[in-house]
């Protein structure tokens, strides 16, 4: 099966970048989390409650919702912030990409080291970064900008609310080959965060893309 | 394929609980200030949605209300409007959000009812996202008493998006298929929020034609009601002109007045008290309602007095406790109301403790005696003055 892919063009500012794609993907994640699953019975469950909060940007003219999990937020904060400070480095060319990617796990591979993933559905933010000459034409693009995520917030809406594919709720026992069970307060659907950065040399790219594949397997 | 009994019920059950929560997310989404609530993963699937929206008891009364017990139907939808008002009674529609049932894009294969209720928790999830990113949100967060205040008004007909002005949005939220029906979310809202006095004139002249036999419509009742207001007020600037000719009617409030000298006064602190007149229809009254901020200290104190006008004053009661000030209209005719009742008490609480007076009318007689008494009693009173002329401590 071939997964959905959703793309986003966004130029902002350096420090708008954390909170640009922030919205985006908190408002993604938000739709694609539910309740913690409690099973009583095999085949029957309950579904705990999600609570919401409403994020202030700093930089964008914008609020955004959230779910209220510290711990959802704090994942994603470290993905974004290690992308945004690779986009602003001194190495990078001011443009790359970020994906948030939601996949399911194989069940037959379970019992391997790193089971297969079927990724269904990608988001991808695709960042060019601009620099302003002054605080005026800056503070007309804090505005500019939140429009612009909030067009992007209305597209999300709209996708979310097609009748399309959505992985099946799963039986106890595949629980997670769908969600990720490891956060106390939420489940979201299974979902990983990857970036890359055009650089002017494309070795720093794939160095990072490298150390960043090093990472994810030591931290299975 | 006919759906059983226990399916329309349950589905009847979750539209409308889809309806009520949705109401709650839109108002509360105007309140103006940040909404957190926490995930409650222990739950055992009691939230409806399994999502934590609060429900302020008034806007569930007012949607129940609305919804007068029926579910959304074909060619009535519900509708939750959000306005803005000034302190001198002028309102703006700011948009409209609307809950539609079309009937006609009915799905009867699409017979899994948990799917339908998985669906409007998507849906409500939306909702919130995107409350936030239309232009009211805004405003909302920076309403207050000295500016504007974010009403809302709830009903069921298709809404009248004339009141929205030129170049208004118009944008699908989404929609869950059942089987008795397609639910759709839209909202249409403003995107110039100032209009020239030609253009309200034009916008006044249609709505008076369209909504000219509609009970619910507010626009025209608005109108005559500004009108009422305008006798009881000295010159106001025109709707929506600049806030600083509101300068002009402010020694009328002495409080207000007096809370600005004190320095007392802060953006956005709810300190200074306004007056919000409103058509006393009674319709009117149920169905519009102030978005106050209702956990914060500010609260809110309504009043139907014995006219025609609803007086509503919102203010800071920890700080304006002295200078707590009230306006009633009078008008002729007009029942006096328990509410009226109870705003006469609260008035002569407010007020100085009136004087000792005779409980029964004196016959001449016994004023003449009365008159010799005291005219007898004169050189002790004088005497009693002289002695705090002469006292020591006096200053």
């Amino acid at each position: 099966m071939n997964a959905r892919s959703q793309m986003f063009d966004l130029t902002v500012e350096g420090r708008q970048a954390d909170e640009a794609v922030a919205s985006i993907f908190h408002t993604v994640l938000f739709h694609r989390t539910h309740g913690k699953f409690l099973y009583s019975t095999e085949g029957s469950y309950s579904i705990g409650t999600v609570g919401y909060t409403d994020v202030d940007c700093d930089f964008i003219d914008l609020t955004y919702v959230c779910c209220s999990s510290p711990h959802l937020d704090q994942v994603l904060k470290r993905e974004i912030s290690s992308f945004s400070e690779q986009l602003r480095g001194n190495d990078s060319s001011g443009m790359g990409q970020i994906t948030l990617e939601f996949f399911q796990r194989k069940p037959r591979t379970r019992w391997l080291f790193q089971s297969e993933c079927i990724p269904w559905e990608v988001w991808t933010v695709r960042v060019d970064l601009l620099t302003f000459a002054n605080e005026g034409e800056r503070q007309a693009y804090r505005e500019k900008v939140g429009e612009l995520l909030a067009d992007k917030i209305f597209s999300i809406a709209e996708i979310m609310n097609r009748h399309d594919y959505l992985p099946k709720m799963p039986s106890q026992s595949e629980l997670d080959l769908i969600f990720d069970t490891s956060y106390p307060d939420v489940q979201p659907y299974l979902f990983k965060v990857n970036y890359s950065i055009s650089g002017p040399s494309s070795g720093s790219s794939v160095g990072s893309t490298m150390k960043k594949l090093i990472k994810e397997t030591l931290s299975l | 394929m006919k759906l059983s009994t226990q399916e329309t019920k349950d589905l009847h059950k979750y539209t409308k609980f889809f309806a009520l929560k949705s109401a709650q997310v839109i108002i509360q989404s105007r309140l103006g200030e940040k909404i957190s609530t926490p995930c409650k993963p222990d739950n055992q699937g009691t939230d409806w949605f399994n999502l934590n929206i609060n429900d302020l008891p008034e806007v569930l009364a007012q949607t129940k209300k609305a919804l007068n017990g029926e579910i959304i139907s074909a060619g009535f939808p519900l509708c939750v409007e959000i306005s803005l008002r000034t302190p001198e009674g002028d309102q703006m529609v700011l948009e409209s959000w609307c809950l539609n049932l079309l009937s006609d894009q009915c799905d009867p294969t699409m017979r899994n009812i948990p799917n339908v209720y998985n669906r409007m928790g998507m849906l409500l999830k939306s909702l919130m996202s995107v409350t936030r990113i239309t232009p009211a949100y805004k405003l909302s967060r920076r309403q207050g008493p000295d500016s504007y205040i974010i009403c809302y008004r709830i009903y069921m007909e298709s809404p009248s998006l004339l009141n929205l002005g030129e170049g208004y949005k118009s944008t699908k939220i989404g929609q869950i298929c059942t089987p008795i029906g397609t639910l759709q979310f839209s909202v249409a809202y403003r995107t110039k929020m100032t209009i020239s006095p030609t253009q309200t004139g034009k916008n006044n002249s249609m709505m008076v034609k369209s909504d000219h036999f509609n009970s619910n419509s507010n626009t025209r009742r608005h109108r005559n009601n500004d009108d009422v207001s305008d006798l009881t007020k000295p010159m106001r600037p025109g709707p929506f002109a600049d806030p600083k000719p509101k300068k002009p009617i402010e020694p009328e409030l002495p409080g207000v007045t007096r809370l600005l000298a004190m320095g007392k006064y802060k953006q956005r602190s709810m300190s200074k008290p306004i007056t919000d007149i409103e058509s006393s229809d009674s319709m009117k009254i149920t169905d519009e309602s102030i978005i106050n901020k209702k956990e914060s200290t500010p609260s809110r104190v309504l009043m139907t007095s014995s006219t025609t006008s609803r007086i509503s004053t919102i203010s800071n009661l920890k700080s304006v406790d002295e200078e707590y000030w009230m306006k009633e209209l009078s008008a002729p005719f007009a029942t006096r109301g328990p509410m009226g009742e109870l705003m006469q008490f609260y008035k002569q609480c407010k007020k100085s403790p009136p004087l000792q007076s005779p409980q029964k009318n004196p016959t001449p007689e016994e004023i003449t005696k009365m008159i010799e008494m005291y005219e007898s009693q004169l050189p002790e009173y004088d005497a009693l003055v002289q002695s705090f002329c002469e006292s020591p401590d006096n200053n």
